[in-house]
């Protein structure tokens, strides 16, 4: 359990971070969210200790050294080119204090585990962007730390190396806590327990996935029809309605119109209908949303 | 004049001369980026004797 | 002790691995080689180049083998030392600039042992080259010039190597300070041109971390007085550096690149 109280960094007379609350459970994975300056970097470095915070504090229950717990992969790590990654893991992991036999296994380990096994041996030099984020993980999580934080951890990479990465955090969420930052919303959405906006250093909104979906979902109905014409005139019946090509949408307000209503109109018309389905925001729009509330 | 300078003295020089130009071009060979682009170090380390591969040396590596 | 161990390991293998343990020591074993054959030569090279008329024979002084050892010694001084200072003083501040050491910041990280971790790399490859490079320089200077007491030899080299322990300490510790730029900028005043300066004008101090290379030859003839004092006051300044280098190598680890 993580409590972050009243967390704020001023660099000058800039404040970067302000006045930020939140708490991260146990076994959950939590996603800062947020645009480009937000402070998501600042606020992971204050939680890292390689920044230390204006005011305000990070408490971590029954914890004395906080960087004994945590684990970290920035945003775009680095690594001694002329070490191997096994060499990198091991130093890593003696240096968060296990003993250096156990260091040696649970380098391969992890190493395995992120899928390296084969260029374990290899140098950090000739690594791909990839295979480097993945290195990264793995002296992110050797030392089994309580507290894992990423930044931006799949942003810089395609999307076949971005499903690979999601999949192995899904696996480590049971082990850890996880806090990552990201700005790709369709990942956050798969694996996120908390979500925390947070727009020009503060935050503006914070709670459980499901909840934040509750409060800005705004359900409506998504017509397709054949000829954009059509789409058009049933559009300007409704006078909430929004038109684009072939598609309608319809906002649904305290439940009207039903389904039904809406089925039985389109029947008694004569237009020709591809599909109707009923949908809500996206976290990409409620994001959208929030941020340029 | 020349004639009379004794070969067996001024041969070790010349090879640890040779031996470290080679060293710098094996480094650069094997190196995933340089600072500039690598031909002009090959022409720095082959021209300048001594000199030319310690600059390679210091300022030619790239560290990330 | 665990944490040093490893990093040490770490600062060796990067200096092997980049061919440090090799270049550097050659560059010694050259610059050691150059005064001996020069000196011998140098009746032959100046009747070749210069416009000497027929028949000139020039009188050039008696060299001993003490003198041709200070000879090299101011070889390695200005170029050897200039090259090794800048490579000293980026040791720390290159990593926190390119980001490398961040992913050790975050953790629970031993300052001393990663300053002292090093601090020992690059003593023990001042010390292999300045051994390299006395010893080419002994070799030539024994064949051409005849040789000097061993014991000695061994105490000038011993010094030299305190010297360059005191070196390593300073650049280092304004490579722990300050940026690479600026730590190479002060290293380079500090230490090559710093030597010049003491040669010049330095002849109204006495005691000062710069003589103690060439007190350290002149073991070889007639100690000079002041050596004690000088080696004392060197290896103080370089305690005090190491222990600042530690302090501000913690301070700076917050602009370490994310």
């Amino acid at each position: 359990m993580i409590h972050v109280e009243q967390l704020t960094k001023t660099f000058g007379a800039q404040t970067v971070v302000n006045d930020v609350n939140f708490t991260l459970e146990p076994h959950t994975a939590t996603a800062l969210i947020g645009p480009n300056g937000a402070g998501k970097t600042t606020t992971l470095s204050m939680l890292t200790g390689l920044l230390s915070p204006t005011s305000g504090k990070i408490i971590m229950p029954g914890v004395t050294d906080i960087r004994k717990e945590i684990g970290f992969l920035p945003q775009y790590p680095q690594f001694y080119p002329w070490l191997t990654a096994l060499e990198f893991t091991e130093m890593a992991a003696v240096l968060s204090g296990l003993p250096k036999k156990q260091a040696k296994k649970e380098a391969q380990r992890v190493l395995e585990f992120v899928g390296l096994a084969e260029a374990m041996h290899k140098k950090t030099a000739t690594f791909s962007g990839g295979m480097k984020q993945r290195l990264g993980m793995a002296q992110a999580i050797v030392h089994k730390p309580k507290l894992l934080l990423l930044d931006e951890p799949v942003s810089a990479l395609d999307p076949v190396g971005r499903r690979e990465i999601m999949e192995l955090l899904k696996q480590l969420q049971e082990q850890t806590t996880i806090l990552y930052s990201t700005h790709i919303l369709n990942d956050a959405e798969e694996m996120t327990d908390q979500v925390l906006f947070l727009r020009g250093g503060q935050l503006v909104e914070q709670g459980n996935l499901r909840e934040v979906h509750a409060k800005y979902a705004e359900p409506r109905y998504l017509i397709e029809f054949v000829e954009q014409a059509h789409a058009q005139k049933f559009a300007s019946a409704w006078p909430t309605a929004e038109w684009k090509n072939h598609i309608v949408r319809l906002p649904i307000t305290e439940g009207q119109p039903t389904m039904t209503q809406l089925l039985r109109t389109l029947a008694n018309s004569p237009y020709t209908v591809v599909k109707v389905e009923q949908e809500a925001a996206s976290l990409e729009e409620i994001f959208m949303k929030v941020v340029e509330r | 004049m020349l004639d009379s300078i004794n070969w067996a003295l001024i041969a070790p020089l010349l090879i640890v001369q040779f031996i470290l130009a080679i060293v710098a071009l094996v480094d650069l060979a094997r190196i995933h980026a340089t600072n500039g682009p690598k031909w002009v170090w090959v022409i720095v380390i082959l021209l300048l004797n001594t000199i030319g591969p310690i600059i390679y040396f210091i300022f030619g590596r790239k560290t990330t | 002790m665990n944490q040093f161990t490893i990093l040490l390991r770490k600062e060796f293998l990067e200096a092997w691995r980049s061919f440090k343990f090799l270049w550097m020591p050659l560059l010694f074993i050259i610059l050691g080689i150059t005064d001996p054959l020069m000196n011998y030569y140098l009746n032959d090279i100046l009747s070749s180049v210069g416009n000497m008329p027929e028949g000139t024979v020039i009188q050039l002084p008696d060299l001993q083998p003490a003198d041709i050892l200070m000879a090299s010694t101011g070889q390695f001084q200005l170029i050897g030392l200039a090259v090794f200072a800048v490579s000293v003083a980026g040791m720390m501040s290159r990593e926190r600039q390119n980001g490398t050491v961040t992913l050790l910041y975050v953790r629970p990280l031993s300052y001393t042992a990663l300053f002292l971790s090093k601090f020992i790399m690059a003593l023990f490859l001042g010390c292999l080259s300045a051994v390299a490079g006395y010893g080419a320089s002994m070799y030539y200077t024994a064949l051409l010039y005849g040789s000097v007491n061993a014991i000695d030899f061994m105490k000038m080299l011993g010094t030299y190597c305190l010297w360059l322990l005191f070196v390593t300490a300073v650049c280092l510790m304004f490579s722990a300070m300050l940026k690479t730029g600026a730590a190479i900028a002060i290293s380079v005043i500090l230490f090559p041109v710093g030597l010049l300066l003491d040669t010049m004008i330095g002849q109204f101090w006495h005691v000062s971390p710069h003589k103690l290379g060439n007190y350290g030859v002149m073991l070889l003839t007639e100690a000079s007085p002041y050596y004690g004092k000088t080696l004392a006051l060197t290896c103080l300044l370089a305690l005090i550096a190491i222990i600042i280098g530690i302090v501000f190598a913690k301070r700076k680890s917050i602009t370490t690149a994310i």
